[in-house]
C-alpha cells in the first residue's frame, strides 16, 4: 500500500493552505519520474533497491520530542503542524521556500508526507543561552518518517539548535527523510547541529538549507552514521553581505552503507564568506560520493570560499567518490578546494604500533585524530559530546 | 551554466596580430554536406582500400546515432551539413620548402618555420588545409627505422603497422566526434619510433585551417615501441572568418614496456573554430606519457587528453593551460584511467580568463577495481582577469581500487593587488605588470616547451593582454 491521497486524511486539524501544498506536492511525487543514473546528481548513487510504495504508515503525526527547559518571550517553539495553524503569517510563507518540493521526488515526498519536526521562531534581538534540542526517534521499521525543521532567527538572534534522528539497527527497513530550512537574518548568530543516527536499514534523504542575510553567521554542522543509504544536501545561500557560512560535516560509513552528500556554497552578494569541510572514514564495504560546488555569482566581489572533503579510507574494500566543482564568475574572489581520498599513512601507523598498541586502537586513534580539528568545529558543547560520545561508541 | 555568445568579435587587428589570412586555391574541394557518397568520394579521392572505406561509413552510421553531448560547452549552433569535409590544396607532396606555394610559404614565414628547421628541426610536417604539403624529415631519423609521415602516407605505405593500431584506441563509437572523424579524416601525422630508439629532437607538424566553412579532420596516430622516447609537437593557428568552423582531430598514442612519449599542443585555432577533440593513451608497463596541452584560440574547445595506465609502474602526466577571451569557452582538462596496480598520474591545469571569456577545468581520475597501490594528483589554478569573467572547475574523481592515494586541489583568484603594485611602484605599466604576472603565472608550462614555442606563446599572451586593463 502506497503513500498516497488518502494516507493524508490522518493528517487531520491543519490549516487550509497546507492540506493544498501536501495535495500539491503528492501530485509533484506523483508525476516526477525516479531519478535517472543519466542524470548528473544521481550517477553514482543507486535506489534501485528502493521502493517507497513499501512503506505507507506514517510516524509522528504530532510531532518530535522537544528539550528545552524555559524560552525568553516571543519565542516561538511548537511541533511544525501545530505552528501551521497558530502562527500560518509566519510559516505560510517560508515552508518549503529553500527547499523546494519539485526539485526531485524525494522533496516532494517530503513536502506532502512531513509529520514530525519543529518550528522555531526566535524574534529580533532575542538570545536563547540552552541550546534547543529536537529528538525525532522512528519507533518501528516499515514505516515512513518525515520531520521537517522550520528555523527563523531574528535581526541579531543568537541561539543553538540541535535535531537529533534516532533509530535503531535492528528495525527492518524503513523511510527517513530528515530536513532543515533555517533563516538567518541580520547579524544572527545560529548554531545548528544535524545528527543523523537512523537505523541500519533506513533510507534516507535529507536536505539542510540555510539563507544567510546581512552580517549573519551560521554554524552548521552534520553527522551522518546511520541508514544503509542515506542522501544528505546541505545547502547555504549568502544573500546578504558580510554573511559567513560555516558548514562541516563528518561520517563514518561501515558495513554495506551508503553515503552522499551534495553540498552547494551560493555566493549570491559579495562580501561573503563560506567555509567547507567534509570529512569522513569509510571501514568495511561501505561507499561515498561527495560532490560539492561552489558558486560566485556575478556581482558577488570580494568573497571568499573554501571547501574540501577528506576521506579516510580504513579498508581495502571501501570506496570514496569525491568531486569538488566551481563555478567561479567574478574575479575579486578567493576561492580553493581540495579533495582527498587516501588510506591510513603507514608511518602513523608504524609509529603506534612500534609502541605496542594493538592495530585495532591504533586504528582507532588515527580515525579520532583525523576527525579532531572538525570535531573542535561543532557550535556548542552538548552537540559536542554527544557525537565525541557517539563516535566513541562506534569505533569502539 | 551560461550560455556561450555566438556573436564573436575578435577585433579587426587580427590580420595585423598573428598575419594569417591567404586566399583560397585549391585542386579539389568536396561538396559540402555529410552523407555516404561524401564518404565515398573522399576515400576514392585518396586511393584507400577497401578495409577502411568500410570503416569510415560505419563510422558514419555511429555518428549518426550517436546523440549530441549535453554536458560541456553549448555545441548547439554546429551545422554538419554546412561543412566541407575534404579539401586538398595542392595535387602533390612537396619534399622541401623551396617546392612550397608561394602563399603558403607566405603564411608560414610569418610563423617563422623555415627559421625554426634552420636551427634543429627534423622534419617539419606542414598541414596546409586537410593534407600534409610539406614534409621533410631528417636523414639519421630515418637511418634509426624511425617513421614520420602523414597519416594518408602511412596508410598507403605501412599498411600493416597501420591497420594493427589504427582506430583501436579510440574506436569510432567511442564518441560522437570520435565517430565523425573516423569517417572523415584526412592529414595528420604518423610515428613510429622502433624499440629502443630515442628522438633527441622534437618532431613537429603545424596545422592550418584556411577556407571558409572548412572542417579539419587530421588522425594522429603514435607508436613507442619498447624503451623508446619520442617528443611530438604541434602547433595550430589560423586566420579570422565569419561563420563557424569545425575542428575534430583524433590522436592515438600507444606507449609500450618502458618507452616515453611526450605531446605538446599549442592550439591557436582562430575564435570561431569550434574545436572539438578526442586524444588518448595506453601506457603500458613503466611507460610514461605527457600531454602538454595548451589552449589559447578557437570559439569552444572540448578536449580533455586521458592516459590509460594498463600496466604495472605505468605513469601519466597531464600539464594544461587554456587562456578564454573575449566570447571563447575553453573547457579542457584530463582524463587518469587507472586499470593496473602501481600507477601514478598528475594533473596540472593552469587557465585564465579575460574580457568575459570562460575557462572550464573537467577532469576524470578513474581506478577501476585492481588498480590498488595507485597514486594521482590534481591541481588546478585559475586566474580571473576581470569581473565578467568565469572559471568552472569540474573534477570527477572515481576510485573503485584498494589502498590507493587520490588529492585534488584547486584554486581560482584574481591578480593579487601587492603584485602588481609592487610591479607598478618599479615604474612598470598596469598593463605590462599584468601580463608579466599572468607569464609567471603560466610559467610550469612554459618551461616545458621548447625555446621557441615558448617565446612564441609567451608572445600570444602578451597580444592577447594587450589592452586588458580598463
Amino acid at each position: 500500500m502506497p503513500l498516497t491521497l488518502e494516507s493524508l486524511d490522518v493528517l487531520q486539524g491543519e490549516p487550509d493552505w497546507l492540506g493544498e501544498r501536501r495535495r500539491g506536492a503528492l501530485a509533484t511525487y506523483e508525476r516526477l519520474p525516479n531519478p535517472s543514473k543519466t542524470d548528473e546528481e544521481w550517477r553514482r548513487t543507486d535506489i534501485s533497491g528502493l521502493n517507497t510504495a513499501q512503506f505507507s504508515e506514517l510516524e509522528h503525526k504530532n510531532g518530535s520530542r522537544l528539550d528545552v527547559s524555559s524560552l525568553p518571550r516571543g519565542v516561538i517553539l511548537e511541533p511544525l503542524r501545530v505552528a501551521a495553524e497558530k502562527h500560518a503569517q509566519l510559516v505560510e510563507p517560508l515552508l518549503f521556500s529553500l527547499i523546494k518540493s519539485d526539485r526531485d521526488r524525494f522533496t516532494a515526498l517530503h513536502a506532502a508526507f512531513f509529520t514530525g519536526g519543529t518550528f522555531l521562531y526566535v524574534p529580533d534581538g532575542v538570545e536563547i543561552k540552552e541550546p534547543i534540542v529536537a529528538q525525532h526517534a522512528s519507533h518501528a521499521g516499515g514505516t515512513a518518517f518525515l520531520p521537517h525543521t522550520l528555523i527563523v532567527a531574528g535581526r541579531g538572534a543568537r541561539f543553538h539548535y540541535l535535531d537529533e534522528y534516532i533509530g535503531q539497527d535492528d528495525e527492518p527497513a524503513a523511510y527517513r527523510s530528515g530536513s532543515a530550512e533555517i533563516f538567518v537574518g541580520e547579524g544572527a548568530e545560529v548554531g545548528y547541529v544535524a545528527v543523523q543516527k537512523w537505523g541500519r536499514n533506513a533510507w534516507h534523504f535529507g536536505d539542510q538549507r540555510a539563507r544567510l542575510g546581512k552580517d549573519s553567521k551560521l554554524r552548521l554542522f552534520s553527522v551522518t552514521l546511520g541508514g544503509r543509504f542515506s542522501k544528505t544536501r546541505v545547502e547555504g545561500s549568502l544573500v546578504g553581505q558580510g554573511a559567513d557560512a560555516e558548514l562541516k560535516s563528518i561520517y563514518l560509513a561501515s558495513g554495506k552503507q551508503f553515503f552522499d552528500f551534495h553540498t552547494l556554497q551560493d555566493h549570491q552578494v559579495g562580501n561573503t564568506r563560506s567555509d567547507l569541510l567534509f570529512k569522513g572514514a569509510l571501514q568495511d564495504t561501505a561507499r561515498t560520493v561527495y560532490a560539492g560546488l561552489i558558486r560566485i555569482e556575478k556581482g558577488a566581489a570580494r568573497s571568499d570560499a573554501y571547501q574540501a572533503n577528506r576521506n579516510l579510507v580504513l579498508s581495502d574494500h571501501a570506496k570514496a567518490t569525491s568531486i569538488p566543482m566551481l563555478e567561479i564568475d567574478n574575479n575579486d574572489v578567493r576561492c580553493t578546494h581540495g579533495a582527498t581520498v587516501g588510506p591510513v599513512d603507514p608511518q602513523q601507523m608504524f609509529y603506534l604500533r612500534s609502541r605496542g598498541i594493538p592495530e585495532q586502537t591504533a586504528k582507532r586513534m588515527l580515525v579520532q585524530g583525523f576527525f579532531g580539528d572538525v570535531l573542535d568545529r561543532i557550535p556548542f558543547d552538548h552537540a559536542r559530546s554527544l557525537i565525541e560520545a557517539e563516535l566513541e561508541k562506534r569505533l569502539g | 551554466m551560461a550560455t556561450v555568445p555566438k556573436q564573436i568579435d575578435v577585433g579587426t587587428d587580427y590580420k595585423e596580430k598573428y598575419g594569417f589570412f591567404v586566399p583560397e586555391d585549391y585542386i579539389f574541394k568536396a561538396k559540402r554536406g555529410l552523407n555516404p557518397e561524401i564518404v565515398k568520394e573522399i576515400s576514392f579521392m585518396k586511393k584507400e582500400p577497401e578495409w577502411m572505406l568500410n570503416m569510415r561509413l560505419k563510422s558514419l552510421e555511429i555518428f549518426r546515432k550517436k546523440p549530441m553531448p549535453t554536458w560541456g560547452a553549448d555545441l548547439s549552433v554546429i551545422d554538419f551539413e554546412n561543412i566541407f569535409y575534404y579539401l586538398k590544396a595542392s595535387d602533390k607532396q612537396s619534399t622541401s620548402w623551396e617546392d612550397l606555394p608561394p602563399d603558403i610559404k607566405k603564411t608560414y614565414d610569418r610563423l617563422g618555420v623555415p627559421e625554426a628547421e634552420r636551427k634543429f628541426l627534423a622534419g617539419v610536417s606542414a598541414q596546409y588545409e586537410s593534407e600534409v604539403v610539406y614534409h621533410s624529415l631528417h636523414e639519421e631519423l630515418s637511418k634509426k627505422g624511425v617513421i614520420f609521415t602523414d597519416t594518408d602516407s602511412a596508410l598507403r605505405d605501412h599498411p600493416e603497422l597501420f591497420k594493427e593500431y589504427f582506430g583501436t584506441i579510440i574506436p569510432p563509437g567511442d564518441n560522437k566526434f570520435a565517430a565523425l572523424n573516423t569517417a572523415v579524416w584526412s592529414g595528420g601525422s604518423f610515428i613510429y619510433v622502433p624499440k629502443g630508439v630515442r628522438v633527441d629532437i622534437p618532431l613537429q607538424a603545424y596545422f592550418r585551417i584556411n577556407a571558409e566553412n572548412m572542417g579539419q579532420f587530421e588522425r594522429t596516430l603514435i607508436i613507442c615501441d619498447e624503451g623508446s622516447f619520442v617528443h611530438y609537437i604541434e602547433g595550430c593557428t589560423a586566420p579570422i572568418y565569419t561563420t563557424d568552423s569545425l575542428h575534430s582531430a583524433v590522436v592515438e598514442i600507444i606507449v609500450k614496456t618502458d618507452a616515453r612519449c611526450r605531446y605538446t599542443t599549442i592550439q591557436n585555432w582562430s575564435t570561431n573554430v569550434f574545436n572539438l577533440v578526442t586524444k588518448r593513451a595506453l601506457a603500458y608497463q613503466d611507460a610514461t606519457m605527457e600531454w602538454v596541452d595548451g589552449n589559447l584560440g578557437s570559439q569552444i574547445t572540448m578536449k580533455y587528453p586521458s592516459v590509460y595506465l594498463m600496466e604495472p609502474g605505468a605513469k601519466g602526466d597531464v600539464l594544461s593551460v587554456a587562456f578564454a577571451g573575449k566570447g571563447q569557452h575553453q573547457d579542457a582538462g584530463g582524463k587518469m584511467i587507472h586499470v593496473a596496480p602501481n600507477t601514478t598520474s598528475t594533473i596540472t591545469s593552469k587557465s585564465i580568463s579575460k574580457g568575459g571569456g570562460r575557462t572550464s577545468y573537467r577532469g576524470h581520475i578513474k581506478m577501476y577495481p585492481g588498480a590498488n597501490n595507485s597514486k594521482s594528483f590534481v591541481k588546478c589554478d585559475a586566474l580571473l582577469l576581470d569581473d565578467e569573467s568565469r572559471s568552472d572547475t569540474y573534477p570527477y574523481n572515481d576510485v573503485d581500487a584498494e589502498n590507493v592515494t587520490l588529492g585534488h586541489e584547486a584554486t581560482v583568484s584574481k591578480v593579487s593587488d601587492e603584485q602588481l603594485f609592487y610591479l607598478m611602484s618599479r615604474g612598470i605599466t598596469r598593463s605590462e605588470a599584468e601580463t608579466m604576472i599572468v607569464n609567471g603565472f603560466i610559467e610550469p608550462f612554459t618551461k616545458e616547451l621548447p625555446l621557441e614555442y615558448a617565446v612564441e606563446l609567451n608572445r600570444l599572451i602578451q597580444l592577447e593582454m594587450e589592452g586588458s586593463v580598463g
